[in-house]
């Protein structure tokens, strides 16, 4: 175990960091805010820290802080500018914005190390707090996509009119998706500089939108658990891939573009429909053949079901809640 | 003077790409991130080409048009028609073909960066050989007044097409209601297959041109463009072809500026700021007229 995660030290930071990134582009886009912005932040984050450590001579926690505290703020000031955009527009003044971070980080001159980027960022932060910072925003992102909260951010995103109408505050949110995809991109590139050392312009060009947006992609964009699987398997995958040589680059694309036409969900979105086909499966071999489709309760209608002397305890516990809810009405 | 004839030049170059990007989302409603991709591979098959055997320039032109046109009609059956046959709404449909494209374009860059070693490559193969006219103290290559007449006569051509003939009337009818437009008999799917052919055929056409006018390119330069044809598009306002012609000349008079006035290195930017003020003052563009809302 110990040997596993000394030789792959690189590869479990560039997870850690890639996952977060992941997800600050994923946040905004799971409240249908189409930004990318979440790179152009991440440039941001990498940078300010970078600087914070080697001028100011910043502790490593602090140079992070600062740099997510700022980007987070940079964040809200595009948000107040941008968020009136939709769709397409929005996600092309993101990408311009991605790209005018990284031609000003060529053109900073000394501040930024021009086209070489800074290096030596040597700091106190280990991969122990990279990991644990990790945890925290996963888990707070996963807090976000569970009940009440879950419900409005799929009303915002799928039909922001009903979601206004029923007192959602839309534009608070669509902000937040700002604030919190800045943050989160802050805090990647921070980190990532931390371990890595070194920062430059080509780490945070058109390729860094592409790589998020791959992870994303073929992971799953619904839910933080894409996000984990997509990280997990663009940081590993060259790594496995070298198995195949020369053509690793092609394979890699091959998969991005199957993914993205062929499963607009990802593979998370996949695990999630083999085990509700395994669980009917299941239920159908239990119930001697006869289907329920417990997934749309709501369809079935109660006396049918109740002439149905083979019911699970939930499906009757669930035809008990409709007879009451019919009851009511 | 110089400096004007490099503005007509780079402007042009710019227009032949943005256009093809340019009628295929002004009317079917795809913006092909592909378009890049489509550009650097068609170039990248004349070098291939042309490593064979020597040809003269209208035979490596003709390549890169038939390449390009044939990468993006199979862009469009394997991917965008198949995102359009699953997407459920318009625009979950624009935002999938929008990843779809970047995930496509991945493919040729790859097998581009794996035979170059990501290395610039050119069409000097070529048995043609570009002449410089000297007049006064201006110099113009042939290419550069090849590529500017050819950028002016195609644009004319798509727009008096577009504007008069009865499938560009079709074709614009689908950008303003596709489901209107099918109920008038109109076959969307043949249009659009068209219209994708007709787009990768300019990208391919633009690549071969803009490779012999600057010598060589890399793989990724593709990318590059791809931005920049978006600023020209969104500064003119998509679907206008006016709007588009205006957009490229003018992105290539505002980079001219700054590459005399400054060290050189922020030229990058301005296509990206300049995207970023139109969104913000006019987001229709120049030349757009109010989109028309359907909801």
């Amino acid at each position: 175990m110990i040997a596993f995660y000394d030789t792959n030290l690189v590869l479990i930071q560039a997870t850690l960091s890639g996952l977060v990134l992941a997800l600050a582009i994923q946040v905004p886009l799971r409240m249908g805010v189409f930004s990318f912005a979440g790179a152009g932040s991440y440039g941001i984050g990498a940078y300010l820290s970078a600087i914070l450590v080697l001028r100011q001579g910043m502790p490593g926690p602090v140079a992070i802080a600062v740099a997510v505290l700022v980007a987070a703020v940079i964040g809200l000031l595009l948000g107040l500018l941008i968020f009136k955009l939709n769709g397409l527009y929005l996600a092309m003044a993101t990408v311009a914005f991605d790209l005018i971070i990284s031609v000003i980080a060529i053109n900073g001159g000394d501040l930024t190390g021009a086209s070489t980027g800074l290096y030596g960022v040597l700091t106190d932060f280990t991969t122990g707090q990279m990991f644990a910072l990790t945890v925290l925003v996963v888990g707070l992102v996963a807090l976000s996509e569970r009940g009440r909260m879950r419900r409005r951010v799929d009303a915002v995103r799928d039909d922001p009119e009903l979601a206004a109408s029923l007192g959602i505050n839309v534009r608070r949110y669509r902000l937040v998706a700002f604030v919190v995809s800045g943050a989160l991109g802050g805090l990647a590139g921070g980190m990532n500089v931390m371990v890595r050392t070194a920062i430059g312009p080509l780490d945070i060009g058109f390729g860094l939108i592409v790589l998020a947006l791959t992870m994303i992609v073929v992971g799953g964009s619904r839910s933080w658990k894409g996000a984990v699987i997509g990280a997990v398997i663009f940081t590993w995958l060259p790594d496995v891939l070298a198995v195949i040589g020369e053509w690793q680059e092609l394979v890699y694309g091959v998969i991005v573009a199957v993914a993205a036409v062929f499963l607009p969900r990802g593979l998370y979105g996949v695990i999630v429909d083999l085990t509700k086909w395994l669980g009917r499966i299941r239920r159908k071999r239990r119930t001697g053949g006869a289907e329920q489709p417990v997934d749309a309760p709501e369809s079935v209608e109660p006396e049918r079901v109740e002439l149905d002397n083979t019911l699970s305890r939930e499906q009757g516990g669930e035809v008990a809640r409709m007879a009451a809810q019919s009851e009511v009405s | 003077m110089q400096d004007l004839v490099n503005v007509v030049t780079l402007g042009s170059i710019y227009l032949l790409f943005a256009l093809g990007m340019s009628i295929t989302w002004g009317t079917i409603d795809i913006l092909n991130f592909g378009h890049g991709s489509i550009f650097m591979f068609s170039t990248f098959s004349a070098y291939l080409v042309l490593a064979e055997t020597s040809l003269p320039l209208l035979p490596v032109v003709l390549i890169g048009v038939l390449v390009g046109a044939a990468m993006s009609l199979l862009i469009q059956v394997v991917a965008f028609e198949q995102i359009l046959k699953r997407a459920k709404d318009k625009r979950t449909a624009e935002m999938q073909i929008l990843i779809g494209g970047i995930g496509v374009a991945i493919i040729p860059l790859a097998i581009a960066q794996h035979q170059t070693k990501s290395n610039p490559f050119g069409l000097s193969e070529s048995s043609y050989q570009v002449g410089t006219w000297v007049i006064g103290d201006i110099r113009i290559t042939s290419i550069a007044a090849l590529t500017v007449v050819v950028a002016v006569l195609l644009w004319a051509a798509t727009a008096i097409w577009l504007k008069r003939s009865r499938h560009g009337l079709a074709l614009r009818a689908i950008g303003v209601d596709a489901e209107t437009a099918a109920l008038m008999g109109i076959d969307r799917r043949r249009l659009a297959l068209v219209t994708m052919a007709a787009s990768g055929g300019m990208a391919g056409l633009s690549g071969v041109l803009f490779t012999y006018s600057l010598g060589a390119i890399t793989p990724e330069s593709g990318d590059t463009l791809l931005v920049k044809a978006f600023a020209c598009i969104i500064l003119g306002g998509v679907g206008s072809m006016l709007g588009v012609a205006f957009g490229a000349y003018f992105l290539a008079a505002a980079e001219t500026v700054v590459l005399t006035q400054t060290s050189g290195s922020w030229v990058e930017a301005v296509s990206f700021g300049l995207i970023f003020l139109v969104l913000l003052l006019r987001p229709a563009g120049v030349f757009g007229r109010k989109e028309v809302r359907r909801t």
